[in-house]
């Protein structure tokens, strides 16, 4: 099989069109049969007392945005939590699986989507691609499925499982 | 009548500091499902190994004790160890993963507690048989600049061994296509990192970029990155991104901060990996410099 790499310049309108990047990986059931297989799950959602957020917040030097919490029991011991993350360019719903101990099982990312800051302001990068018009299908606003570019850290969600760690031992932990 | 209906999965979980992507196609669901499985925990125990602020990785056991004494390290970490030495041997210390010492002074290492030796190069690292290795000198590695490429080189064996025929993985823009597929990958603008500048069409190949808009820092008033030419410790401060390819992710991340240093210079080591390098700046039209038989004017090639 033939390998190619092969620069593709892209059409001026999918420049300046907004771009967005959104996968969807996982629902919450898929979610919880990933991280849990085999086992039954009981909701159990849990609303923090004002105490109880200032606990968490001290315990992981993480702000708590929310004070519900979607939680869900698991059979046999362990916990599913379900959490979102909010960064400058990204929006990220994530699953945790804890086990009995408080520990972290697996994490499991469900919705991942980045945005955009809006058009280009170098007038000379969008120059380059003027009279290079291809006929390429590709629109930008659908089509992304791959990017390669370093990807933002996802600093967010390890202080996301860190607030969840801390929101184990102030509201979960029998 | 029968058909086979192909399955795909696609899962993500944070790991190696960025977010990895699996996705596989398969015929049968459970083969994909045990593949993604293994091709995660893979990642995970490169992560183990090589994280930089995990007190027992081999890394953080290198920088503690492979000075004054010697360390005895996991057979994959052994492996990326040669990589780098041999890449550092190729660019003439151009790569060189004892370039921590300035990333650590730089504030990119929080709490970091060593006191390097700031004459240590590559050159003062030893590589002993059993995965035995020594520091001529005190110094800091860091892997940062290869592992993620190492990392997709597992999970994708991972997948093959499960018997998935077909996949990407991708670590934070670090991927690798595999199976009798093509995909078309973005790549990012180095200017306006949420917006894509270019696309490429990758088939049984692997690509890697770097790029300074994430990574940058401020230090004292002026931009830093962790870019770095290991000779003049000078940084890369432009606006540019390199994209490499290569049939393997661990060539294509460390030639990656190869060309960014080098750029036209690199074509020789460029040649000898058989890697493309796409290299998209600020201000100018993209340079590249491609290995294999293909003619990017050729526009029928793309759908």
């Amino acid at each position: 099989m033939k390998s190619e790499f092969a620069f593709i310049a892209l059409p001026i309108s999918a420049l300046v069109a907004p771009s967005t990047f959104a996968v969807q990986y996982l629902t919450v059931e898929q979610a919880q049969r990933a991280i849990f297989p085999n086992k039954s799950l009981t909701a159990a959602p849990v609303k923090l007392t004002p105490a109880q957020r200032k606990a968490i917040e001290q315990a992981s030097g993480v702000r708590v945005l929310h004070d519900d919490q979607q939680v869900w029991q698991v059979s046999g011991g362990g916990w599913f939590i379900v959490d979102e993350v909010v960064g400058k360019h990204e929006f990220i719903t994530y699953a945790v699986g804890l086990n009995a101990n408080g520990s972290v099982k697996q994490i499991e990312v469900m919705d991942y989507r980045e945005t955009y800051g809006g058009e280009i302001r170098n007038e000379n990068w969008r120059a380059q691609f003027v009279g290079k018009t291809s006929q390429s299908q590709l629109k930008l606003d659908r089509d992304i499925k791959n990017i390669s570019g370093a990807t933002l850290s996802c600093r967010h969600i390890t202080d996301g499982v860190k607030r969840l760690v801390a929101f184990y031992e102030v509201a979960l932990k029998r | 009548m029968k058909s086979r209906s192909t399955v795909e999965i696609r899962r993500c979980r944070p790991l190696l500091g960025t977010f990895v992507e699996v996705a596989g196609a398969a015929t049968n669901a459970a083969t994909l499902e045990r593949g993604i499985i293994a091709a995660f925990a893979a990642v995970e125990k490169v992560h183990r190994l090589m994280s930089f602020h995990d007190p027992d990785s081999d890394v953080s056991r290198m920088n503690r004790d492979a000075f004054p004494k010697s360390v005895i390290v996991h057979p994959w970490t052994w492996k990326v160890l040669e990589a780098a030495q041999r890449f550092a041997r190729e660019s003439h210390g151009v790569f060189d993963i004892a370039t921590a010492r300035f990333l650590a002074s730089w504030g990119y290492f929080p709490g970091c507690q060593h006191q390097p030796d700031n004459a240590a190069t590559w050159r003062d690292i030893f590589l002993r048989k059993n995965c035995r290795v020594f520091f001529r000198r005190k110094l800091i590695i860091d892997l940062g600049g290869i592992a993620k490429g190492f990392a997709v080189d597992r999970a994708v064996a991972a997948l093959k061994a499960s018997g998935v025929k077909a996949g990407i993985v991708n670590a934070g823009g670090d991927l690798r296509v595999f199976g009798p597929i093509s995909r078309i990958i973005h790549v990012r603008h180095p200017a306006e990192p949420t917006v894509a500048a270019a696309a490429v069409r990758l088939s049984q190949r692997a690509m890697a970029t770097s790029g300074v808009y994430f990574a940058r820092r401020k230090h004292r008033g002026q931009y830093v990155s962790p870019l770095l030419d290991g000779c003049t410790g000078r940084f890369a401060r432009e606006l540019i991104s390199v994209t490499v390819a290569a049939d393997e992710c661990v060539v294509a991340d460390a030639l990656t901060k190869i060309v960014f240093a080098l750029r036209k210079q690199a074509a020789g080591l460029l040649d000898q990996y058989r890697a493309d390098a796409l290299i998209l700046e600020r201000d100018a039209l993209p340079s590249s410099k491609f290995n294999l038989s293909c003619d990017i004017a050729d526009r029928t090639r793309f759908d």
